[in-house]
């Protein structure tokens, strides 16, 4: 462990905290320099999350950027925070996500500072999450992240938006339900009073079954939020009835969360619950990505199709993990942090589209390719995306995954394989009619996205790009993680 | 005679008779009694926080004074003055009644001090009898409305009910131990728990502190007597009320030892019922106030997770608990105060447009409910967290998972509180609600407190360890 000369994670934390504090002292009636301020602070946690995955010493691994303060004793409580291969991707995705997520919403006008306090919120739990390395933390996060989300769904939603948000808060509290006594059981089998996640995933703490009884109910808890099947029903009407920055958070951040704590909390406390569960884990991973296909074949909502086909993509990250092997963890995480940049850029294209056309439905659409050619470009280039064109992130991410796949299930692997044929197919022909076919006269006076309103967009395509072209700056650190982590275990 | 010992209610005591005096006066003044009230209970505070330390005992050992008193009683008397700072528009009382109020107020506090405080089984009636019925006429004083009558006379019948079960286990217990100082019980019931006569004495005692605690199934006065009551008192009855009763509930399980797994066993069962009781009836509430109480009777069977485990880190989970509940309990009570400022009682969808009229009072309101929820980073959710993990440490895993469900549940009801404010619009534009400075400090500090006793919950954590280990 090497600890930080200069507390860089933290300093994430507090420019979200401050970007907070400063947001709920200006007055409600000057948006724009409530924009502004969010952006500013939005924008110095991507840059500090950007030097960090650069400044990251992959040669050494291990933990890095490390800051550990003792917060409650008696109970062996810690504020922990470290990088390593796995976190690192996933805070350059919440910084990238956060950011063009504050940019997309540029063009709100109800109750703006409110929505940005909330976000800001929300946001500074997720990175909580993703830098922790005590459970007690982690935990307390993880909760965090949800409330915010109740209100921003209910306040600035669209469709069915106080049905949606209840749906989403009750089902991923339910899941922590089954977590916190899972951590607690953990907390007090351990008999160590410490929630210190690197003390605690040492071999021989838990016993096998501690380990089997705890990882089921870690991936159940979590899995929820990872929008496994069959708990993923809140997710896509989740994703329909929130408002576009915070679909872009949700689905491309705090879907992550649940993969990223089974990976985190799961797998690495109770390896050997892991492997004893890992047959499950892919049945239904496999089963999601076969479900998520072939129910969003049939939509005909814009949002509804995203949501369906990330349920599909979150499966691939399941079926990553359930592999048991260094690559499909790679493949994993390469693929959470695709898919969640992916996502992003979709749901920020279609709030392009939604917030001139009013209208989602995908039969009302139609030729807008000839009415809004770049606006439709980014939601085309997120379909690509979608379906695994090479030179595109997402590509990699699924390839790794499905070669593991392969090797350890066969058939479950084949099946995956051939639903994102399907998936494919169900994205050709959304952006068949969205945006090409016959031109809907009632669009034809809409302009198209300007070049600040684009920024956003542009970065997101940048950044699918960039890691579809050099997939091994992203594998390359993960697997300073991966590597170690899976040579360790027992 | 160690008088100084006995300050606390020695002081709370004499406050009373000043408004004993005042209401024999014959022009009523509510601005006198209000401000001589709350600067009455301010100075109760400070005595009860410098006397704090002491320690010993009183009236030929029946009287204990401890850590663990004194620390409960400065949340009672906190609580009595938080009670007050809300009664500076009492328009649910009569104007002639007010000093009779808020004597009713200080006498029930006393009698609440001194329970926790009793070292033996009478003093602990006499107290609880005490407490007891001053809330009863603080329930019929409601004005005008038979509501608060027809609230008084049903507390008081459900009240001596149970006093009767009570006195009658408390005979049980001396038939068959013989003892009645707590000290002795501490000696000799541990190994008297497998005579059936000890357990259903010990059980019927109980009783008579489920009744004040809201647990199930003398949970049935609570809806009723919230909503009777006018808003302040059912405040006082949430919150100092429900301290006490949790304080005497653990002092009384404490004597046990470890404890019978039968006693456990009926507690787990008590708790479990209460939880989801509570929590299935909060759902349908309408009446903010009868969500409350069965909220209160969820927090019940929470707050019996914690004691079931009779380990010294259960009771210092629930005696952190009780500080929680006052705190975020009184801070949904402001609430309801503020935004029915006519005194009448508040129905859910008067929350409507709360978010404009007043957005310190709705972040208030948000804060506290999310506090009752037990969601991080709020001292609701240290609590709970507190209370499972010392369950959890006796094996009692399936009784966390249900109540983590319960958890789950409620958070339903706490969001459609959330939804009433944030979210719907009134019919008709209402103006912003007018508040004072004091409730302006008031409601924000105590949003800061929960906040930040839930993100460093160290100094009230070793607190409540200190007074819990005393009691061994």
């Amino acid at each position: 462990m090497e600890y930080a000369n200069f507390p860089y994670l933290t300093t994430i934390l507090l420019s979200c905290i401050v970007g907070l504090l400063v947001i709920l002292c200006i007055p409600e009636e000057r948006k724009t320099q409530i924009k502004w301020v969010s952006a500013v602070f939005s924008g110095i946690t991507l840059i500090l999350s950007v030097y960090l995955f650069m400044a990251y010493d992959k040669a050494q691994g291990g933990l890095q950027f490390v800051e550990k303060l003792p917060w409650v004793e008696s109970l062996g409580i810690t504020y922990f925070n470290a990088a390593d291969g796995f976190n690192l991707p996933m805070l350059l995705l919440t910084g990238i996500v956060f950011f063009t997520g504050v940019l997309t919403m540029w063009e709100l006008e109800n109750r703006v500072k409110e929505f940005y306090a909330f976000y800001y919120l929300m946001v500074l739990a997720v990175f909580g999450i993703f830098m922790s390395m005590d459970l007690f933390f982690i935990f307390i996060w993880y909760d965090v992240s949800l409330f915010p989300m109740y209100l921003l769904i209910a306040i600035w939603g669209t469709t069915r938006k106080e049905y949606g948000a209840m749906k989403l808060t009750l089902y991923l509290l339910a899941g922590s339900a089954l977590v916190l006594p899972a951590i607690i059981y953990l907390f007090v089998g351990s008999g160590l009073n410490t929630f210190d996640i690197t003390i605690l995933m040492k071999p021989g703490t838990f016993t096998p079954d501690q380990q089997k009884f705890a990882f089921i109910l870690f991936y159940i808890g979590f899995g929820i939020l990872a929008g496994v099947w069959p708990f993923h029903t809140w997710s896509p009407v989740g994703h329909v009835a929130a408002p576009h920055g915070v679909s872009m958070v949700h689905a491309g951040v705090l879907m992550k969360i649940g993969g990223f704590a089974i990976l985190r909390v799961g797998i690495f406390l109770c390896p050997e619950g892991w492997q004893h569960w890992a047959q499950l884990m892919a049945v239904l991973a496999a089963i999601g990505i076969v479900y998520g296909a072939f129910v969003g074949l049939s939509q005909k909502d814009l949002k509804y199709v995203i949501g369906y086909s990330s349920v599909s993509h979150m499966g691939i990250v399941g079926l990553g993990l359930s592999t048991v092997s260094v690559d499909g963890l790679n493949g994993a995480v390469f693929q959470m942090f695709a898919h969640g940049v992916m996502t992003a850029l979709f749901f920020s294209a279609v709030g392009y589209i939604y917030d001139r056309t009013h209208t989602k439905v995908i039969a009302e659409l139609g030729g807008l390719s000839r009415i809004m050619p770049v606006a439709s470009t980014y939601f085309i280039v997120a379909a690509m995306a979608s379906m695994g064109i090479p030179c595109l992130a997402s590509f990699w991410g699924e390839l790794m995954v499905f070669i593991a796949a392969f090797k350890i299930y066969p058939v479950r692997g084949a099946l995956a394989v051939c639903a994102l044929v399907v998936s494919a197919l169900f994205m050709l022909r959304v952006v068949q009619r969205t945006f090409y076919g016959p031109k809907n006269e009632k669009f034809a006076h809409l302009t198209d996205v300007t070049f600040g309103l684009g920024i956003p967009r542009m970065i997101l395509l940048a950044t699918l790009l960039l890691f579809g072209l050099f997939p091994a700056l992203m594998f390359d650190m993960i697997a300073t993680a991966s590597i170690p982590f899976f040579n360790g275990l027992p | 005679m160690k008088w100084f010992l006995f300050y606390p209610e020695l002081y709370t005591f004499a406050g009373g008779m000043v408004f004993l005096s005042l209401s024999l006066l014959k022009q009523a003044n509510p601005r006198r009694d209000y401000f001589a009230a709350m600067i009455l209970a301010a100075l109760g505070v400070l005595v009860c926080l410098i006397s704090v330390n002491q320690e010993g005992s009183l009236f030929f050992k029946t009287y204990q004074v401890d850590l663990f008193s004194q620390v409960f009683k400065v949340m009672l008397s906190l609580g009595l003055f938080l009670i007050i700072c809300i009664c500076s528009e009492l328009k649910a009382i009569a104007e002639r009644h007010h000093p009779e109020f808020y004597l009713l107020l200080f006498v029930s506090t006393l009698a609440m001090m001194m329970l926790v405080s009793g070292a033996h089984i009478l003093t602990i009636y006499m107290a609880l009898e005490l407490s007891s019925y001053s809330l009863y006429v603080l329930v019929a004083l409601r004005k005008g409305e038979r509501v608060g009558l027809e609230a008084g006379l049903k507390y008081f019948l459900v009240g001596i009910l149970v006093s009767a079960v009570m006195i009658f286990g408390v005979a049980l217990l001396y038939s068959a131990t013989q003892v009645t100082y707590m000290t002795d019980m501490m000696r000799v019931l541990p190994g008297a728990l497998d005579s059936p006569m000890v357990v259903i004495g010990l059980l019927l005692t109980l009783c008579g502190f489920f009744f004040k605690l809201a647990v199930f199934p003398f949970h049935f006065w609570a809806p009723d007597v919230y909503q009777g009551a006018a808003n302040q008192a059912t405040a006082y009855i949430a919150t100092a009320s429900k301290v006490a009763a949790i304080a005497i509930l653990i002092r009384m399980i404490a004597v046990t030892g470890d404890g019978s797994t039968y006693l456990a066993h009926v507690l787990v069962i008590l708790s479990i019922v209460s939880m989801t009781v509570g929590n299935l009836a909060a759902i349908v509430q309408k009446d903010l106030k009868r969500l409350l109480a069965f909220s209160t009777v969820a927090h019940a069977g929470y707050v019996l997770i914690g004691i079931l485990g009779m380990s010294t880190l259960g009771y210092s989970s629930v005696i952190f608990y009780a500080m929680a509940l006052l705190v975020m309990k009184f801070t949904a009570f402001l609430v309801v105060v503020k935004v029915a400022d006519d005194g009448s009682n508040l129905q859910m969808s008067q929350l409507a447009g709360l978010h404009r009229r007043s957005p310190l009072l709705a972040m208030a309101l948000m804060v506290s409910v999310f506090s009752l929820a037990g969601i991080p980073p709020t001292i609701g959710f240290t609590g709970k967290f507190l209370v499972f993990a010392a369950a959890m440490e006796k094996g009692y895993f399936t009784l966390v998972l249900i109540a983590m469900i319960n958890v789950v549940i409620s958070l339903y009801y706490y969001l459609l509180i959330l939804k009433a404010a944030y979210l719907e619009e009134p019919a008709e534009e209402l103006p912003p609600l007018s508040l004072s400075p004091q409730i302006k400090i008031l409601a924000g500090l105590l949003v800061c407190v929960m906040v930040a006793a839930g993100i460093f919950p160290r100094y009230l954590l070793d607190l409540a360890s200190a007074a819990a280990a005393v009691l061994n």
